[in-house]
């Protein structure tokens, strides 16, 4: 059976959901909804699947999924194991980050854009993170190795993907982060790689 | 004013065929993009039509093309192409403003004085480290290196040059309050010799936006 995505384009988690399972080949039945204005993450239905009011959620058969690193890890392991490497220590510990930390970009995002709430604090939180992933891809690529964690592409990269991507809305520019504007272009090389809107799709 | 020195603003390294990317020089915004051929261009970061940042654009053969309408620039400057009036002869009026750029000792250079250019900087290859960006004046930074900072003991600078050890670094004045170090290390230096840089240099920019909050 196919797992159903509840899902609105424009939000970022949601993306990740849709880059994951295009780059692992999984078909997902997209329900469309319409978070804004429309609020139709609000309805009861809703929020009995997910009564933290946000998208996206999951739903596999009995299983219900809300936490983005496990819809990702569900997606992936549903269509082999490729972007979860043997030893996933460290692919967990930049899936967390991008979870975690960098949860201020998208909040800094809906800020700018969107008008929810005070962008200054997040966005500067969301540049700090930023720049510690850039010395983490400086380390990376002193070693040789092109991701984040290792010489292959793993659910990590793809989940910390977007939140560089889509800086420049909340108003952190590319310019100080060398390693992470090398290391995007490679992501964005990856066979069944797909934009959302904001992403330029030119490369 | 700006001085008549060539001025660093990128590693070669950072600058891959075919891709843009945007900088800044106290506060002049500049685009450094590299065609397919492998030549680097340092331009004015602005689109002739309506101001979209250039770096935001994409590179089309020897020509870039703005983000936002899709005007296409060919390596002089020169737009030669609107997507919007394909048969148009483009007027020549529309340019973009360029700047001399050389590469020298695995940096991007651009000359941004008035004076009459100068050779590049005569530097010997060397491996890239990183660029390190820091939110502290350049002198701050400079003050720091000539003191002796993490990176090593008292550093030589001349021009926008420092010299600590093997280290050659390339000293960006961004914007108020912004530098940039483009750090390179001649020789030929191990892995762990350039890991254990890379530590040191973020110890520096530590130091520096420490010292930088307090003042
Ligand atoms: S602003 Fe560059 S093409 Fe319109």
């Amino acid at each position: 059976m196919t797992a159903r995505l509840y899902n609105y384009d424009l939000d970022v988690d949601c993306y990740r959901v849709r880059l994951v399972a295009s780059v692992v080949g999984l078909p997902l039945e997209l329900v469309g909804l319409d978070v804004f204005p429309g609020h139709d993450h609000l309805t009861d239905a809703m929020l009995a699947l997910n009564p933290a009011r946000r998208l996206p959620v999951l739903v596999d058969g009995d299983l219900v999924l809300t936490q983005v690193p496990a819809i990702l890890w569900h997606v992936a392991s549903q269509a082999g194991a490729a972007l979860v490497p043997a030893a996933p220590a460290a692919m967990l510990e930049w899936l967390s980050f991008a979870a975690g930390d960098l949860a201020c970009a998208t909040a800094a995002r809906n800020a700018s854009m969107l008008g929810q709430g005070d962008p200054v604090a997040p966005r500067a939180a969301a540049r700090a993170a930023l720049r510690r992933l850039d010395d983490h891809m400086v380390r990376a690529g002193i070693a040789g190795q092109g991701y984040v964690a290792g010489d292959t592409l793993t659910l990590a990269d793809l989940a910390l993907f977007p939140a560089f991507a889509l800086s420049r809305d909340f108003g952190v520019d590319h310019d100080e982060f060398a390693a992470l504007r090398l290391w995007a272009r490679r992501v964005r090389t990856v066979p069944g790689f797909i934009t959302m809107p904001g992403i330029p799709d030119y490369h | 004013m700006t001085p008549d020195i060539w001025l660093p603003l990128a590693l070669t390294t950072a600058i891959e065929t075919g891709t843009s990317a945007g900088t800044a020089i106290d506060g002049t915004e500049i685009a450094v993009w590299r065609d397919v051929a492998g030549r680097v261009h340092t331009w004015e970061d602005r689109c002739p039509h309506r101001g979209m940042k250039l770096s935001f654009g994409f590179v089309r053969g020897d020509h870039i093309a703005c983000l936002y309408h899709g005007w296409q620039y060919d390596a002089a400057g020169q737009c030669r192409y609107i997507p919007a009036h394909p048969d148009l002869e483009v007027p020549k009026s529309i340019c973009v403003k360029t700047w001399p750029v050389a590469e020298a000792g695995g940096m991007v250079w651009v000359w941004l004085g008035a004076g009459a250019l100068v050779p590049a900087p005569d530097l010997p290859q060397a491996v890239a480290l990183r660029s390190l960006y820091l939110d502290c004046p350049l002198s701050r930074v400079v003050a720091l290196l000539e003191g002796g900072s993490p990176l090593g003991g008292a550093a030589q600078v001349d021009g926008a040059v420092a010299r600590v050890g093997a280290l050659v670094i390339g000293l960006q004045s961004v914007a108020p309050g912004r530098s940039a170090l483009h750090i390179t290390v001649a020789g030929a230096p191990t892995e762990a010799e350039l890991t254990t840089l890379t530590h040191k240099a973020e110890a520096l920019r530590r130091v520096a936006e420490r010292v930088e909050a307090a003042a």
